[in-house]
């Protein structure tokens, strides 16, 4: 990689000097990805993160917040995305051995809930060694409120994040 | 002869892997999300109730659907009793008026799943796209007593 400081009437000139044909545009090395990081305003809402942080996990079903009042929901304004995931990092020596589950409910024009309690969309234990990664896909979407529940017979420290994706078309 | 580009204001740099041309993702588009319809329906043996409490079957549950590849119906019903609902969907003329009369039904007379204070979801239609102008969702108790079904119905692209 190289660079080198010009002014603008340079710049202008090497272009007219040295255009660039068609044919080899076609073969410049772009990346999608590179989208991202060189627009100060990337479309976010393709993937947006709706938490992260740390939740110690008990013997009782704990949100990833922290909680353990049901009523509560982790993650909330979920309703334009079609898909989570859920990646995580559990710290200890022994294997993990966390239950989790996840619920989900809609909402109202005002933020109510349509109803009490929750719709339990999915459960599972997250077996894996000490010091590895999961992740969780969570493909029921839609929903307007999620909550995640963890529990584990070991105290143990889960580091978290939650992302949501909207779905998109190329055309 | 390498290509270069203006990195910044005054910097013109090399097309490499590790500086690529800033590019913009022109050919994708998000898809947004929109709620059409919040309701509370009291379930009756009535046939032909849609779920804003209608038994006219010309009038639609929702109008102005054809930009939805679908729909997604979110409800809590209240009680345990027998339920089928029924999703019925037609296409306009650009006046908003319907083609013809009637519907197509793409749901025939199907159990609600839950029981009493459950949450369910449905997604109509259930495999293909939709991209209909009209949807008419029926509810109809079969058995036991009246009971209250709020539902949420959001519009996927």
């Amino acid at each position: 990689m190289s660079a080198e400081r010009i002014t603008r009437r340079e710049m202008l000139k090497r272009l007219i000097v040295a255009p660039v044909g068609a044919a080899a545009l076609a073969t410049l090395p772009v990346r999608e990805a590179s989208a991202a990081a060189l627009q100060p305003h990337y479309e976010p809402y393709f993937v947006a993160v709706l938490w992260e942080g740390r939740t110690r996990c008990d013997s009782l079903w704990r949100s990833l917040k922290g909680d353990v009042v049901a009523i509560l929901p982790t993650v909330q304004g979920a309703t334009p995305y079609d898909r989570l995931y859920w990646t995580g990092y559990a710290l200890g020596s022994a294997p993990v051995n966390v239950a989790m589950r996840v619920w989900a409910r809609a909402v109202d024009h005002n933020g109510v809930s349509l109803g009490s309690g929750w719709r339990l969309i999915g459960q599972a234990t997250i077996q894996t060694p000490p010091l590895r990664w999961f992740r969780v896909e969570i493909p029921e979407g839609h929903w307007d409120e999620y909550r995640i529940e963890v529990r584990s017979a070991t105290t143990r420290l889960v580091y978290s994040r939650v992302i949501a994706s909207q779905g998109y078309w190329k055309e | 002869m390498p290509v270069r580009f203006l990195r910044n204001a005054s910097e013109l740099a090399d097309v490499s892997w590790e500086t690529p041309l800033p590019v913009q993702v022109a050919n994708a588009k998000p898809v947004p999300a929109d709620t059409l319809l919040v309701a509370t329906t009291t379930v009756t043996t009535d046939a032909n109730r849609d779920l804003l409490g209608s038994t006219s079957t010309e009038l639609p549950t929702l109008d102005g659907c054809m930009q939805y590849r679908k729909l997604v119906w979110f409800y809590f019903r209240a009680g345990a009793d027998s339920t089928t609902y029924r999703v019925l969907a037609r296409a306009t003329d650009h006046n908003g008026a319907p083609l013809g009369t009637g519907w197509q039904e793409i749901v025939p007379a199907t159990t609600l799943p839950g029981g009493a204070n459950s949450w369910g979801r449905i997604e109509i239609p259930a495999s293909s796209d939709g991209y209909y102008d009209q949807y008419r969702i029926e509810v109809q108790r079969t058995a036991g007593s009246n009971y209250n079904l709020t539902s949420k119905i959001v519009g996927v692209r």
